[in-house]
């Protein structure tokens, strides 16, 4: 009887499989174990990971890592995935010349148009104009309304714009009722004496006026040419509870269109591609290439930077020098992101296109050897590097009960989407595609406009909750959830995620619809689109229809809901698709380290 | 003494004046209705929580001099959610806010 490991060294785990040949050839498996990778995948620092996850399944079983006959690890695919996203609109509004935010508390309902007055200067203005006054908040509520109730007597007041979070103390105190927006943080930045426009939109609505352009026409009284102009005001101020537009006869607001680049795609001959283009465009060129040798990006352009950025880093991972190291898949993504206006008044952002990129790039090979050698010299055991990575994953995911050959499986990595098919006869066609789970996450940061890579991450891992009280929340299904002790206030009324033993409260003030509207799209825009076009490159005749099953195996797989959208994507097509359960036993995870140790044939 | 309408119950014993004036303030920017309840002495404790229980929606506020603490139904007496003693103005502004949005279920404000 001989012991033999096999050990898969991934992006983030590290996985062993031990299982006992008998004299007959005939394998059983003991045991498996799971550890964080130490270090980048493929380099030396993963020596510690790799006996850490050997010593924890060889505990299971009560015996010594001495004991293994064999260490067979993998033959990790020389590929790394990166993720870059451009920008490649501009809104630029010169002479600040708009507000639009959700204070949480406006006050009045509708439209006033006005001259722009302070109120230190009220004993200034004339009977004849309209007015929209301006306070900063070392007027007190009190000051503000008395203000305003004595001069509307002789003056025509239309509208507030404050300073402070007020508009509501004041609005009680006005005789005449008039709208107010409030908490405009930079109010001094409000050019005096000249024609405003101000909306606060009824409760439960958002701006009418201001967000229709021909509704700031209408209002400031604008000409076909300046209407054209505000055009982007009126986009920016969509989904909002209040605005202002300031009329300045000198300002100017503009969607610029940034040369983001091009992308050169060499197959045979070069392909050239805008990235302004958009991501359809550049999806199409690729398909239109067909093999692919290498990618670049035009010098000193953000895509030019950012593919060679990626390939200085893989350099520095294989040590092997520029020209072997090649971007071969590239996967582009339209997206959204806010971008605060440079010189905005409340800190208003303007949703922009971008093109978000994930590139792959294949070198020689991952010094796995090196790996191997070190392994062996500490353990004192025969270590060999054996096998295709996706031939080990596809020899394990057939252990999931319920397939048959031939079989595809989709491997939903960080960096990669990797897939394969094995036929009856044991021939094997494997694919990596560019993109897929750091994808969605750069995706969730930059369409939610986060901060954090970490808490994009989080969205994407767990499910939504939105605490309703001390005592329950209503979880993304619509259920409810009581809790037996009162939460911390610190999550009242927030949306929180549902992590294996915590709560983590979301930083910004995001609704949970929305959040989770973005998330799954985030996770369609890049596994759906990857997962066809992978499997269709590997299917007998490229077509969809030649496979009857596809086991999803990889870390992604372990998500709760990219399964599901996947099996409804492929139900069309007649295939069974489901997250592999690799011997019955280790759900998704494992398939490659079972690989290995199937792949063990005598001596 | 109960009152029948909706609305935030403010129990107070000699209040400081200042402090009672914006606590109010807060809620009402909130747009939540509340109605003051003058005490004579009572213990901090027993302002809070039975002005939280006799409070149609809920939340109540108990004030005692300088002492300013919002409450809860449900919460154990003497566990305020919010309690403050010589609060800052704008402190005080936000402890009524959040009696508010306590009643809106919206997050609180930071004390």
């Amino acid at each position: 009887m001989k012991l033999i490991a096999g050990v898969d060294i991934g992006n983030s785990t590290t996985e062993v499989c031990i299982g006992s040949f008998d004299d007959d050839g005939k394998v059983t498996f003991l045991a498996s174990a799971s550890k964080l990778t130490t270090g980048t995948k493929g380099t030396l620092a993963n020596v510690p990971g790799i006996k850490a996850a050997l010593e924890e399944a060889m505990g299971r079983l009560q015996k010594p890592v001495s004991s293994l006959s064999l260490i067979r690890i993998n033959e990790a695919t020389p590929v790394i995935g990166d993720t870059a996203m451009e920008t490649i609109t501009e809104t630029i509004i010169t002479e600040s010349s708009m507000i639009g935010h959700n204070p949480s508390t406006p006050a009045g309902t509708g439209q006033a148009v006005g001259t722009i007055l302070h109120i230190a200067r009220l004993d200034q203005g004339r009977e004849e104009l309209p007015y929209i006054l301006i306070a900063d908040s070392s007027y007190s509520y009190e000051k503000v309304a008395e203000l305003a109730n004595q001069y509307s007597k002789r003056l025509n007041l239309t509208g507030i714009i404050l300073q402070a979070d007020e508009a509501v103390l004041v609005w009680n105190r006005l005789e005449r009722k008039i709208p107010i927006v409030d908490e405009v943080k930079n109010i001094s930045q409000i050019p005096e004496g000249k024609l405003a426009a101000v909306e606060v939109a009824l409760p439960g609505q958002t701006v009418r006026m201001l967000s229709n352009p021909y509704g700031i026409a209408t209002l400031l009284k604008l000409n076909a040419d300046e209407t054209k102009q505000v055009t982007p005001i009126a986009k920016s101020l969509i989904g909002k509870r209040s605005a202002v537009v300031i009329k300045t006869p000198h300002g100017n607001v503009k969607e610029n269109i940034l040369p983001a680049g091009e992308i050169y795609l060499e197959a045979g001959k070069t392909y050239v591609v805008n990235i302004d283009a958009g991501a359809d465009k550049i999806m199409e060129t690729l398909e239109e290439a067909g093999e692919v040798e290498d990618i670049r990006g035009q010098d000193n352009t953000n895509i030019g930077n950012m593919l060679s950025g990626i390939k200085a880093g893989m350099g520095e991972v294989s040590g092997e020098t520029g020209g072997n190291i090649r971007i071969t898949d590239i996967l582009a993504v339209d997206t959204l992101a806010p971008v605060p206006i440079a010189g905005s008044l409340a800190g208003e952002a303007c949703l922009e296109k971008a093109v978000g990129i994930a590139a792959m790039v294949k070198t020689q090979q991952l010094p796995m050897e090196k790996i191997a050698l070190e392994l062996k010299r500490q353990l004192n055991i025969n270590v060999k590097v054996a096998g295709v990575e996706a031939v080990m994953a596809s020899l394990g995911a057939i252990t999931t009960p319920g397939t048959r050959l031939p079989l595809a499986i989709l491997d939903l990595g960080g960096g990669s989407t990797d897939a394969a098919v094995i036929d009856e006869d044991g021939r094997v066609a494997v694919t990596h595609q560019a993109g897929a789970g750091e994808l969605v996450t750069m995706l969730i940061q930059t369409e939610l406009g986060l901060t954090s890579r970490l808490e994009a991450e989080q969205i994407k891992k767990y499910p939504l909750a939105k605490i309703e009280s001390l005592y329950h929340m209503r979880l993304e299904s619509g259920a409810i959830h009581f809790f037996e002790e009162a939460v911390d206030p610190k999550y009242f009324g927030s949306v929180v995620l549902l992590a294996p033993g915590e709560m983590i409260k979301l930083t910004q003030d995001i609704p949970l619809e929305k959040i989770a509207a973005v998330r799954s799209e985030a996770k369609k825009k890049v596994f759906l689109r990857n997962a066809v076009r992978a499997l269709k490159k590997v299917a007998p005749e490229n077509n969809l229809r030649n496979i009857p099953n596809i086991v999803l195996v990889g870390g992604s797989a372990e998500d709760f809901e990219v399964p599901e959208m996947l099996m409804e994507e492929f139900i069309s097509f007649k295939i069974v698709c489901g997250r592999g359960n690799i011997r019955g036993t280790q759900g998704p995870r494992n398939a490659v380290a079972t690989g290995l140790v199937l792949s063990y044939i005598g001596g | 003494m109960t009152t029948n309408k909706p609305t935030i119950l403010i129990y107070a014993t000699e209040p400081q004046e200042e402090l009672l004036r914006e606590i109010c303030a807060g809620m009402e920017e909130e747009g939540i209705p509340f109605s003051i309840v003058r005490k004579a002495a009572m213990d901090f404790d027993d302002l809070c929580f039975e002005s939280a229980n006799d409070s149609i929606l809920g939340a109540g506020i108990g004030i005692r001099g300088s002492r300013a603490a919002l409450h809860l139904r449900l919460l154990p007496k003497g566990k305020q959610l919010f309690s403050t003693v010589n609060p800052t103005l704008s402190q005080a502004r936000c402890l009524g806010a959040n009696a508010a949005r306590a009643v809106k279920r919206i997050p609180f404000k930071e004390l």
